[in-house]
This record gives C-alpha cells, structure tokens and sequence, in this order.
C-alpha cells in the first residue's frame, strides 16, 4: 500500500482511540452532575428498590409519636408532611435537636419516602441514619432529635 | 415539589461507547491484515459478529441485574479486552510459515483469547444474576481467607505446582494450566474487605508515638506481620516478586482505607523494602531483573528481552510504525508480559498513552464508587479491586517501560492468558455490582424494624441551628 494511505490510517486509528477518551471524558463530566427530579416523580417512575417491599405490608395511615417530650401524639400521613421546628411545618417537634425544617415524609405508591431536609441532628430510620430519601412503610421507626416515631395502620 | 438529585442511569452511553470500543479493537485488527496483506481478512465479519454479540450479552445483563451501575466501566473493560486480541492476533500473524508442501500455518493464540472472552463473558453474567447483592460477601471473612490463601500456596504442592518462566505460580489441571494466584486476588480482596470493616476500629486505635506518627498498638500488627510472612512465601519459593508485591500492597492499601493510620503504609513499605532487599542479596535472578533495570545494555544475552522492549519503543517513537508494520514479535514474551511493549512499539507513544489513561479511568470510576458507597464494605471492597488493577497496570507497565524492575505479573485484560482473563472479568462484575448499590437512588429499607434506642448517641452542635 501507498505509505501516505498508512500514515493516514495510522493516525486515523490513534484519532479514533483520543475520540474514545475524550468521550469518556466528556460522560464523567455530565456524570458530575446528576439529574434533578421531584420525590414523587422518582416514586411514580418505580425508581425504588423493591427488594424489602413485602405486599403484605399494609400502607400505613398514621405517625405516631412514641418516645420524647410529645410522645402519644399522632398524625395523619397522606399529603406531603414536613417535620421541623417551625410554625409552618405540619409536625412542629418543640426540640432544640430538631432543625426548623427537619425532613419531609411525601407518599410513593404503596409507602411512604421519608428525606432530610438538611438537618443538623440527622433522621434515623430504623436507627439506621438516612443519606438519600429513603422508602418507609408501616412498622418502621422513625427518630428525630428526642422524638421517635412509629408508621401505623 | 420536593428535588432531589440523583444519578442518571446511562445505560445508553454504555451502549454508545460498547460499539466505539469495539470499532477501535475491529479498526486494528483490520489496519493489520491491511498494511500487512493490504487485503480484508476472509473471517472478519465474525470477528465482528463474535465481539458485537460478546459486548450485547454483557450490556443485556447490566441493564436487567445492575441498571444503575457505573456506565463507563463495562466499555473501557472491552476496549482494553479488544485491542489485546488485536495484538494477540498480530503477534500471531508474525509466526505464520509456509511449509515446503505449500501449506501456511500460523498459532491461534488470538481464537483461543477469543474463547476465552466468551467464558470470561458468561462468568461475569453468572456473578451478575448470583451476586446482586453483594452484603452476602460479608459474612464469611476467615473461610474466604483461608480459601483464598490455599489457593495462593497451591503451586507450592509437589506434583501440582509447574515452574514457567523461572517462577512457580502455575498448576497443571489435566488439560490446562491455571494461575491461582489470579482468582486468589479477588477472593483475598473481599476477605480483607469483611475483616477490615469488622476490625478497623480495633486496628485504628493509636498505640506509641515515633518521629511524630502514632504506631498501631503491638498486638494490632498481627494481620499485617501475618500478610508479610505469607507475601515472603511467595517471594521465596514461587520466586514471584510482582505476585509478593500485588497482594502485600493490596493488604497494606486496604487497611490504610480501613484505618485511616498513616503509619500502616510506613511500616508495610519497610516490611516490603526489608524482604526485598533479602531476596536481592540471596537470589540471583533478583540481582539480574534489577541489574536489567539500571543497566540493561551491560549484558545483551542475559537482558535480550527488555532490551528488544527498549528498541521497540524507540522504533515506534510518537506515533507507531503502525498495525503490523512494527517487530514486536522479536521479543520474546510479546503476548503476555510484554504486550504493552508490542503496543508501545506500533501505536507509539500516544497509542500507549491513551490505553494507560483509559486504565486510570478505569481505576478512577473504581475509586468514585468507593467514595459514593453507603455502606463500609462496599466502600473497602471497591476501593481494594480498583487497587489491585491500580497496583498491577502500574508494575508490569513500570517494568516493560524500566520505571521499576520487571516483575512477572499480567497486564489486565490486554496480556494473553485465560486464567487472567477470566479472573479481571469477575473482578469487573463485582465492582460494577456496588457501583450500581452506589448509584442507586433509595436506600432500600433497613431489613431490621426492631429498633434499639439505648444505643442511639445524639449530639447538640452549638449555635448550629
């Protein structure tokens, strides 16, 4: 072959292989980024882990209080619930370990998500604490600052 | 509306670069039929065939056991997988031969590389569907560590062990022979996971002060007193310094993630330098690799084989001489040890760049994986695999290129054998199975609703309200 033909292929193949780099590089930096979506639209997408999610769990219907200084109090779940210190939070925990705006309980189907909403103390799930919304569903204990929840029927 | 952010899945990327990396692999083995033949192979559409349906099981699989797992590992895996067949088969068409009755005959090392992808593919769908949940690694620590050691010592056992090269880390199993070490490796790693997230608050507890660093208490240097005298074994009776190195490193670097002491790595460097130093003064071949090392041209017929690398490289220069127009085949060893010098030698400096940076990005999404890890053991156990491709690119490449002394050990994914092969593959299953744990949006619930406040530990931070 015409040594020009293999330069030219020559480089072509070492082009081709700098294109693949670059590509990757180009998809490590779109990676950085993550993609923003709503909680409900990530629970409507079945984007949840269904390893866990026994069908013989009923949905739960109330939050209940059962350690701390509001102990015995319980709430209705169903709209978008926020738990924090502040007058517009739907459970207002009177708690210096609880942030003013806590975390959010928001329903997916057939559970609930529960998400920190950038607290100070942390939310515990389970005594587990949570990093990424997280599926909850009746049985499960929640804990925040000195209160501890229960998901109930 | 409540936002959170959350990885994409990119399994579309994945399947967008699986066929970039395999053009590139089919480019070269192509652009060497041409510059050598300057015709089309006759069996290049199942070149083709074979690699695309290879690239679509592994990519089905991911996408039905592991959709959220890192988008780039699989396909930097087959580009690297790729262009070794396409050296192998290079390296093949170097010994064709024409026998006086007209017939052309040449090895099928490439075929057979070939066959051994095809196992090494099936071997990762199989730890794909049997570990999607890796937690199940968890729980045996010291029967994985004993197994895993066996395994390293097998080529110890008279009758089992063979000797090839001058270092003894293979064993006959009737039809082929195998290297143990290469599945001990990824067995070790998770062992060493299990016992370090068990252990590491143990192990970090502080001990005496020395020249400003805080030792590890005396009895907290067991495992690692444990794994010097085991990488001693090996260095002593397999005479395989890059085997000694791999898994000592691999231990020393695990705790060190585990611990977060920097007096670990201190002590395992002078441990290794210590037995290093040993093995120069009492073994010959170890005074040979170092002396090839510093000053290969002193002795031409004992360092034939680095300096016929050397050469290589030199021809190839910036660019190659190309597919099939370089001499890789005249240094002895080109499949295995030394295939990055046939690489260096006809894709040139910037060929060999780029295959050392899509090892580093391999290394890296490893790395990204550990940092991203909820849990402790998928943590240590992404951060260790990365590390033993981190440690096994950068000795075998330090070697063929005279950073480091040569040291026998394979060159992932690129050098030809299938023990190797197989086992790198396992090794990518398991790290794209915790990128995908990693990656995941929701944590699943914890298995365990039974709840134990008493151990619970709240802080007040002041002011921070």
């Amino acid at each position: 072959m015409n040594e020009y033909v293999i330069l030219g292929l020559k480089i072509g193949f070492l082009a081709l292989v700098w294109l693949l780099v670059l590509f990757v590089g180009a998809a490590i930096r779109t990676d950085v980024f993550g993609r923003k979506i709503s909680t409900s639209e990530l629970a409507a997408a079945g984007e949840v882990s269904r390893r866990g999610d026994r069908g013989d769990r009923k949905l739960a219907r109330r939050l209940k209080i059962i350690q701390g200084p509001q102990a015995g109090l319980s709430l209705a779940l169903g709209e978008p619930i926020i738990i924090g210190r502040n007058d517009d939070a739907q459970l207002i925990l009177e708690d210096d370990y609880v942030s003013t705006h806590h975390a959010r309980i928001s329903k997916g189907q057939g559970y609930y998500v529960i998400e920190d909403l950038g607290s100070t103390n942390g939310t515990f799930v389970n005594n587990q604490r949570i990093t990424v919304p997280t599926q909850v569903g009746t049985g499960d204990s929640v804990r925040i600052g000195q209160s501890v929840m229960v998901l109930e029927k | 509306m409540p936002t959170l952010v959350v990885y994409r899945k990119r399994r579309g990327i994945e399947a967008v670069l699986l066929v970039f990396s395999i053009a590139i692999a089919i480019s070269g083995y192509l652009l060497t039929h041409l510059d050598i033949d300057s015709a089309l192979p006759a069996e290049w559409p199942w070149a083709v065939a074979a690699l695309t349906l290879l690239a679509l099981v592994a990519h089905v699989m991911v996408r039905w056991r592991i959709p959220y797992a890192d988008p780039l590992i699989l396909p930097l895996t087959m580009f690297l997988n790729g262009i070794g067949l396409a050296m192998i088969h290079r390296l093949d068409l170097a010994t064709t031969v024409t026998r006086e009755d007209g017939t052309v005959d040449r090895m099928h090392s490439a075929e057979l590389q070939l066959l051994w992808t095809a196992a090494s593919i099936l071997i990762f769908a199989l730890v794909l569907i049997l570990l999607q949940n890796y937690e199940v690694l968890h729980r045996f620590p010291y029967i994985l560590f004993t197994v895993g050691i066996i395994m390293l010592l097998l080529p110890l056992v008279p009758g089992l062990g063979q000797e090839k090269n001058g270092s003894k880390i293979w064993i006959s199993t009737g039809f082929s022979s195998l290297q143990p070490a290469e599945f001990a490796k990824i067995i070790l790693c998770v062992a060493f996971a299990a016992y370090l997230v068990d252990k590491r608050e143990v192990l970090s507890s502080a001990g005496k002060r020395l020249l400003g660093v805080e030792l590890p208490r005396l009895r907290d240097l067991g495992p690692i007193l444990l794994m010097w005298v085991i990488s001693v074994l090996v260095l002593f009776y397999q005479k395989d310094l890059g085997t000694a190195l791999l898994f000592f490193g691999l231990f020393v670097a695990m705790l060190y993630i585990a611990t977060e002491r920097p007096s670990y790595p201190i002590i395992g460097v002078l441990l290794f330098s210590a037995a290093a130093y040993a093995a120069y003064v009492l073994f010959a071949h170890v005074r040979t690799r170092v002396t090839a090392w510093l000053d290969p041209f002193s002795d031409f017929d004992t360092n034939y084989q680095i300096i016929q690398a050397q050469f290589g490289f030199a021809w190839g220069g910036a660019v190659g001489t190309g597919w099939g127009l370089g001499r890789p085949n005249l240094t002895p060893l080109a499949k295995t040890d030394f295939i990055s010098a046939a690489l260096g030698e006809e894709l040139g400096v910037f060929g060999l760049a780029a295959i050392i940076v899509v090892y580093g990005v391999l290394i890296a999404r490893g790395l990204r994986a550990a940092l991203g890890s909820q849990d402790p053991f998928g943590k240590l156990l992404a951060a260790g695999l990365s590390f033993i491709f981190a440690i096994q690119v950068f000795t075998i490449l330090g070697g063929v290129t005279r950073l480091l002394p040569l040291t026998g050990l394979t060159t992932p994914f690129l050098s030809q054998g299938g023990s190797s092969l197989v086992a790198n593959w396992v090794l990518v299953a398991l790290l794209m199975v915790v990128t995908h744990h990693a990656r995941r949006p929701l944590v699943e619930r914890s298995a365990n609703p039974v709840v134990n406040f008493a151990a619970d530990e709240t802080m007040v931070l002041e002011g921070a309200r």
